[in-house]
């Protein structure tokens, strides 16, 4: 096995259960040891990318076309760089914030694991998702964030917002997956094969590959929260603060864009998709930004920004060609640092003087000088100033503005001025002005993080040599051939040094004119959040639980009504199938030759015994019966000469009989005597064996069509019986259960562990209620 | 009664053992898989359960450990189909491959296969011996007192619940 992607992915899908088994054993075990592991990851992954990536390709079910591939390319190694660095940091200030956090709400700090745990799983499945070159490994691996993110928001559990948040953020981004499995069935359909790289050679432009990408898109853009389904990112603020700021800065809402840069050769041949990109990035841009002007809590600041700054990556996607394409990957890797930063910023903050609101905060610089300076690096790189690593996002970004027309100039200058605004706002409003509320206690491991993710966003400004190569190799992924990306200040004017600095302009513009525009502003945005695209989420979520609870009324109140619609729906279809394709050949009736009277009379006892269900009223005796009927159908089996079948049978039979008899004990005394009376209305009285009668005649028809016909020249039971004795059995059956559709029992055995676990739930809930 | 089928519980379990320990070796060679060996163990189980009551026989039967049983047998099951990835085939690939010697030891052969009816095996009795634990348990419950089990144990085969 080649080492190069082996190790790092290893390393960050063992890291969750280690973590786990960490936290089992000393619960303060559990931030050190997550922390070291998300380290190590980081650290394999840079060596891996620094020794030229590699591929690890096994067989899965190579029949259906399916390999486990995973690759370390250029794309990959800036998302899970990303994902397990800032995920480290992150990591060293939950060490801190969240014994305090579960202090303050009052919890045990044996929850702590459990964090540590998700986080990792988000971290694991995020580095196995920009590996992942093969469709349905993809869908596997969003799938694991999206849950794992379900927990991480709503890890507050006692607080119904915590809830509501994570299974919004779960629907939103659970169902919109969907759309990404439908679409990659699409593409396997057409172009024959699951694998990214067959794909990426193979596709042609056509309707197939615009339905389909624009399926991958929407699934994509759910994740990136961009609008109109942004809303449910705003809500998951309802997480700890270092949920907030790993998922919302370079994890769940990157794997969106990652997703889009992973299909970018395929979106590029689609321009419907490429305009949608182009469309929903220039509406997440101006809304998100608008919207991140008014807002009054510090975290929906970032959240609406977050969505904006997603919006400006898709833009770019949206815009596509080279420079594009350079510019959203870089945009990726500047912005996770920064935000993320911020994000525990805003923690920090509120962990130090447990206030959440602009309004009551302000003047901290002093109290704070460290934070104060770490997170307005990072405010400067968001914004853009010269010496960050943002000004050369802005620049690569205003420069394949300008490449592509006036227009598109206007939306970017929009979107980098109402950047400026708002972030300098989140800042000031912080740091500077009249004093807010008191500094209680500090914390030096919740202030290192934000300096350590200053620290890049700083030396990338003197020398972003040091990223460009990541985020060239990334953006040379998505153009199809390798790219060189070369930035620098130039004192020049050229079109892009007069684009930032006409947004410093208006920026400083719009900040020193802040009580003009302010109120309006507000105003404006109350009727956006109110009546947004969640008042819709709402609505359906609505209509849909009144939807399950009819059809759980209909069919849970009444077992009869159950029974019913199963029997006759197996009826009609029985009966439909059998018009449609009626039997080949003709019905035959033959008599029993007298050799086989045995079967004949071990069926006749069956029948018997199958008779005499209708009228016993005992249900001891009915289960006595009902077991008669299945030891009957044993003893054909063995007249037929299939002794496998016919133990099962039998040890089926008597171990359901004796279960059976057990469980009657469980049931309220009353069912037994039948001392309810039936409802015996008139119209109802042949409803019963009417309906019995009907899924009885289906049943039969099917028997007797199936066994009546001529047995199949060839059939897959002779293959078995060759087959047998290489596969080193002297017993066909148990090779077929064992080897040949080994994996038909494993789904079988599979299925039995889960029902096990069912019936302990179920009748430990009873005794417990009891 | 009780007297009469304690002695035919104690007589009757080395033998159910035996046969489905045969059930078990022979499965590959013979009639019988691990899942009939694993249901032929749970009627031994069940058996006790009835003879002396389920107090009783949670204490000399490992019932704890049913559900880990079943969990531990899927696994033996997952590793015994998925080992093949590692070497670089498609799951279910089992060793030894087709037609290549087999390690004999009468008429048990070792063969991944094998391994996996062992899993299904263990998943068969864990499940069986857990679902007959928790019914018994809901049924006669802890209150009921100690010695109560054979009575209750007869109230159910004979369901004195007829009316």
């Amino acid at each position: 096995m080649p080492l190069i992607p082996t190790v790092p992915l290893l390393l960050a899908l063992l890291a969750a259960p280690l973590a786990l088994l960490a936290g089992a054993w000393r619960p303060h075990w559990a931030a050190p040891v997550s922390a070291s592991l998300a380290a190590a990851t980081f650290a394999a992954l840079l060596w891996g990318w620094w020794n030229g990536g590699g591929s690890l390709d096994l067989a899965w079910a190579p029949a259906w076309g399916l390999r486990l591939h995973f690759s370390l390319d250029g794309l990959a190694a800036l998302y899970a760089l990303l994902a397990s660095g800032v995920g480290c940091l992150v990591l060293i200030y939950s060490a801190s914030y969240l014994p305090a956090h579960l202090h303050h709400d009052g919890r045990s700090q044996k929850e702590a694991p459990r964090f540590f745990f998700f986080l990792l799983l988000f971290m694991g499945a995020m580095v196995g998702l920009v590996m992942a070159q093969d469709l349905l490994l993809i869908f596997l691996f969003w799938d694991i964030t999206a849950i794992a993110s379900y927990y991480l928001i709503g890890y507050d559990r006692e607080t119904a917002d915590a809830r509501t948040s994570a299974l919004m953020a779960l629907l939103v981004t659970g169902i919109s997956s969907v759309l990404f499995l439908i679409g990659a069935f699409i593409l396997a359909e057409a172009y024959g094969s699951f694998s990214m790289p067959v794909l990426l050679e193979q596709a042609t432009a056509g309707p197939m590959l615009t339905t389909a990408t624009l399926l991958i898109a929407i699934a994509a853009l759910a994740k990136s929260a961009q609008a109109p389904l942004h809303f449910w990112l705003p809500r998951a603020m309802a997480a700890p603060t270092p949920v907030s700021a790993y998922l919302h800065s370079a994890a769940m809402v990157a794997a969106g864009v990652f997703l889009l840069g992973r299909f970018y050769p395929l979106i590029a041949l689609s321009p419907v998709t490429q305009n949608l990109l182009l469309a929903i990035g220039i509406l997440s841009m101006a809304l998100g930004g608008f919207l991140a002007l008014s807002r009054g809590v510090m975290k929906q600041i970032l959240a609406y920004s977050t969505i904006a700054q997603y919006g400006y990556v898709v833009f770019m996607l949206g815009i596509g060609g080279k420079v594009a394409l350079q510019a959203a990957a870089f945009y990726v890797l500047a912005h996770a640092l920064c935000k993320s930063g911020l994000f525990l910023t805003a923690g920090a903050v509120t962990e130090a003087t447990h206030k959440k609101e602009l309004a009551e905060l302000g003047g901290l610089r002093g109290e704070m000088p460290w934070l104060a300076f770490g997170s307005g690096v990072l405010a400067a790189g968001l914004a853009a100033l010269p010496l960050t690593i943002g000004f050369f996002k802005d620049e690569l970004f205003f420069k394949a503005a300008y490449e592509h027309g006036p227009r598109y100039v206007a939306a970017a200058l929009l979107g980098t001025v109402l950047t400026l605004v708002y972030i300098w706002r989140f800042w000031s409003g912080i740091f500077l002005g009249k004093k807010g509320a008191d500094v209680e206690h500090r914390s030096l491991l919740l202030t290192l993080p934000v300096l350590l993710l200053a620290l890049p966003v700083l030396i990338g400004g003197l020398w972003p040599g040091l990223f460009t190569p990541l985020a060239g190799a990334a953006a040379g992924v998505m153009y199809g051939e390798s790219l060189d990306l070369h930035v620098a200040y130039h004192f020049a004017a050229t079109p892009e040094n007069l684009l930032a600095l006409s947004t410093y302009a208006l920026g400083a513009l719009l900040i020193v004119g802040q009580r003009f525009w302010a109120g309006p502003a507000a105003r404006l945005a109350a009727p956006i959040v109110r009546y947004g695209p969640e008042q819709w989420y709402h609505g359906s979520l609505a209509w849909l639980n009144r939807l399950s609870q009819r059809a759980n009324a209909f069919d849970i109140r009444d077992l009869r009504w159950r029974m019913a619609t199963i029997l006759v729906a197996m009826a009609l279809l029985l009966g439909l199938s059998m018009l449609l394709v009626p039997p080949a050949q003709t019905w035959q009736f033959a008599l029993p030759a007298l050799s086989d009277l045995p079967m004949v009379l071990a069926l006749g006892l069956s029948l018997f015994a199958a008779l005499l269900v209708l009228p016993v009223r005992n249900m001891f005796t009915l289960v006595l019966a009902l077991s008669t009927v299945g030891y009957g159908l044993a003893a054909v089996y063995a007249f037929l000469g299939s002794p496998d079948v016919a133990l099962v049978a039998v040890l089926v039979e008597t171990v359901l009989t004796l279960l059976m008899l057990g469980a009657l004990v469980l049931f309220p005394d009353d069912l037994f005597s039948f001392s309810s009376p039936l409802p015996n209305k008139p119209s109802l009285r042949w409803r019963n064996p009417l309906i019995a009668l009907a899924g009885g005649l289906g049943m039969f028809g099917l028997s007797w069509s199936l066994l009546g016909s001529e047995p199949a020249a060839e059939s897959v039971a002779d293959r078995y019986l060759e087959l047998a004795e290489a596969a080193h059995a002297g017993d066909v059956v148990t090779a077929i259960l064992a080897d040949f559709r080994g994996l038909d029992t494993m789904g079988e055995i599979s299925v039995i562990v889960l029902a096990l676990l069912a019936v302990t739930s179920l009748l430990q809930w009873r005794r417990s209620n009891s | 009664m009780t007297a009469m089928i304690r002695t035919m519980a104690q007589f009757l379990l080395l033998p159910i053992l035996i046969v489905s320990a045969a059930i078990l070796v022979k499965g590959y060679a013979d009639t019988g898989d691990g899942f009939s060996a694993g249901v032929v163990v749970s009627t031994a189980v069940l058996l006790q359960y009835m003879a002396y009551g389920y107090k009783h026989s949670a204490r000399i039967w490992p019932v704890k450990y049913a559900p880990q049983l079943a969990f531990s047998g899927l696994l033996i099951a997952l590793l015994a189909s998925f080992q093949s990835l590692l070497r670089g085939e498609a799951f279910f690939s089992h060793v030894p491959a087709p037609d290549a010697e087999v390690i004999k030891l009468g008429s048990l052969e070792l063969h991944t296969a094998v391994l996996f009816d062992l899993g299904v095996f263990c998943v068969v009795v864990g499940f069986m011996v857990h679902l007959m634990s928790l019914i018994a348990q809901a049924s006669w419950g802890e209150d009921r007192g100690q010695d109560s089990g054979t009575r209750d144990q007869e109230s159910v085969v004979m369901g004195d619940r007829e009316r």
